[in-house]
């Protein structure tokens, strides 16, 4: 019978969102599971990144607009600050200096490996990440510019996170106050070492599992213990804001504020380890 | 077996969408997704691609159904760095969703309309969290179910758009013939059919 056909024959609805559900599921397992994925991943963000830069480049040039009409006396403000602040620092410097030829010989007397150098990159922050699960930015350096994953990023003040991806000319920092982030630390006052984890807030870092007769108190800074291999010896982190002592647990809690001004700023310095200290 | 007819009938044959508008809104839809918001609100920032895509389901189902769903959730979970098939399993169940609401929608304005999606677009977001729960991510930020409910808020605009722009409207709707036997005649005058542009 040559019947034209009254209805399309195709799958119905319900099969192929069954079919489609299985697929994403199954894409999700491999993606989580193993890393197949990643190259799948890199190559698809060096297509989508130019994109992205074409569509904030705008409002880069809306930012420079706004800075060009600046009050002059704004300018001269920051200037005189900046020169004191420069002052300052080169004042400190001197002394910083002689520490280190001193240092220099006395690891020297001790037969100690010299501390790898470290040289700094400036990155701007092009991008942050809608992930509801990671606090993730995006920095305008990447593996053309020497940047490797693991580095240590900082700002001014102290740690900000870690270059977790490259990409040829951008790369993604895992922020400290991401909850799977952690950082070995060192109370500056005694020596004390610990490690500081995020809590997934940019203003707050926690101390999980402290013996409940630890010597922490408030005000204290911890700095990068460098026993890692990742952060080198101390970059400031985190300031201790209380001590939550144990409650049904046999550990203490302590809740630190991070000293780098996590999510405030546009620029960060990524740390890198200079090829010759290899 | 799929019953839907061969030739798309009552207003997807009055108003057919075509295939150049829905990629075009489908695209600065994305691109809109790609701008640099700002930190402190990428929690409260609407799923454009999700709305655009369901009203598209809604109104054009024979070009954006699940298929184009799937694709689309692949391409978000690449751009934002998700695990790939994250965001394409809840865009396939929402459109899934949106279209077997399809024929009732018809019967409701823009506003009506949203309030139907409303749980679609805040049960995607919250089937997205708890996938990653299930999925072991670290520490879910609880504050994105509220992108689910400003979603529903951007459909009203932008439902209101692409209505312009296909010039579908709500008087429009086709009364079933044997329903109601006193019903005014399709078309009848005093409602001003816009039928093609």
């Amino acid at each position: 019978m040559a019947h034209a056909p009254m209805f399309a024959r195709t799958m119905g609805l319900p099969a192929r969102l069954a079919l489609y559900c299985l697929a994403s599921l199954a894409l999700m397992v491999v993606d989580s599971r193993y890393a197949a994925m990643a190259t799948v991943k890199n190559t698809a963000a060096e297509l989508v990144n130019p994109i992205q830069d074409i569509l904030a480049r705008p409002f880069g040039y809306l930012g420079k607009a706004g800075d060009f009409f600046i009050v002059h006396g704004q300018v001269l403000g920051e200037n005189r600050r900046l020169i004191l602040a420069s002052q300052v620092f080169a004042s400190r410097l001197q002394g910083y200096e002689a520490l280190k030829l001193e240092n220099a010989r006395l690891r020297a007397l001790l037969d100690l490996r010299p501390p790898s150098g470290v040289e700094t990159r400036a990155a701007e922050i092009v991008r942050i990440l809608p992930d509801p699960f990671n606090r993730r930015v995006i920095v305008d350096k990447g593996a053309t510019d020497g940047v490797t994953a693991g580095r240590p990023v900082v700002d001014a003040a102290g740690l900000v996170g870690q270059v977790t991806q490259v990409y040829s000319t951008s790369s993604q920092v895992s922020l400290l106050t991401a909850k799977e982030q952690a950082a070995p630390v060192q109370n500056q006052r005694n020596g004390l070492r610990l490690i500081v984890s995020g809590t997934g807030s940019n203003d707050q870092l926690e101390v999980r599992y402290l013996d409940m007769h630890a010597d922490l108190k408030p005000g204290d800074i911890l700095v990068t213990s460098g026993i890692d291999g990742v952060y080198p010896l101390g970059i400031p982190v985190a300031r201790v804001v209380r001590v939550e002592p144990p409650r049904q647990t046999p550990f203490a809690r302590v809740i630190c504020q991070p000293i780098g001004a996590i999510g405030q700023h546009r620029h960060v310095l990524i740390l890198n380890r200079p090829e010759a200290a290899k | 077996m799929n019953t839907e007819p061969l030739v798309p009938q009552g207003l997807l044959l009055l108003t057919p969408a075509s295939t150049r508008l829905i990629a075009g809104t489908l695209a600065l839809a994305y691109l809109a997704a790609q701008l640099p918001w700002p930190d402190g609100v990428t929690w409260l920032l609407p799923d454009f691609t999700l709305a655009v895509l369901l009203y598209w389901s809604i109104h054009a189902p024979h070009r954006a159904g699940l298929g184009l769903a799937m694709a689309l959730g692949l391409l978000a979970d690449i751009t934002q760095g998700s695990l790939i098939g994250h965001h394409a399993l809840t865009y396939t169940l929402s459109a899934f969703a949106a279209l077997s609401l399809r024929r009732r929608l018809e019967n409701f304005q823009v506003g009506g309309c949203a309030l139907h999606l409303a749980p679609i677009f805040f049960g995607q977001q919250l089937l997205f969290l708890l996938l990653g729960l299930a999925f072991h991510l670290p520490g879910v930020d609880w504050r994105f179910l509220a992108a689910g409910v400003a979603t529903a808020l951007f459909w009203v605009p932008v439902a209101r758009l692409l209505d312009r722009l296909t010039g579908w409207t709500s008087e429009m709707h086709i009364e079933p013939a044997d329903s109601r036997p006193s019903a005014r005649p399709v078309g009848s005058a005093g409602h001003g059919w816009r039928g093609h542009r």
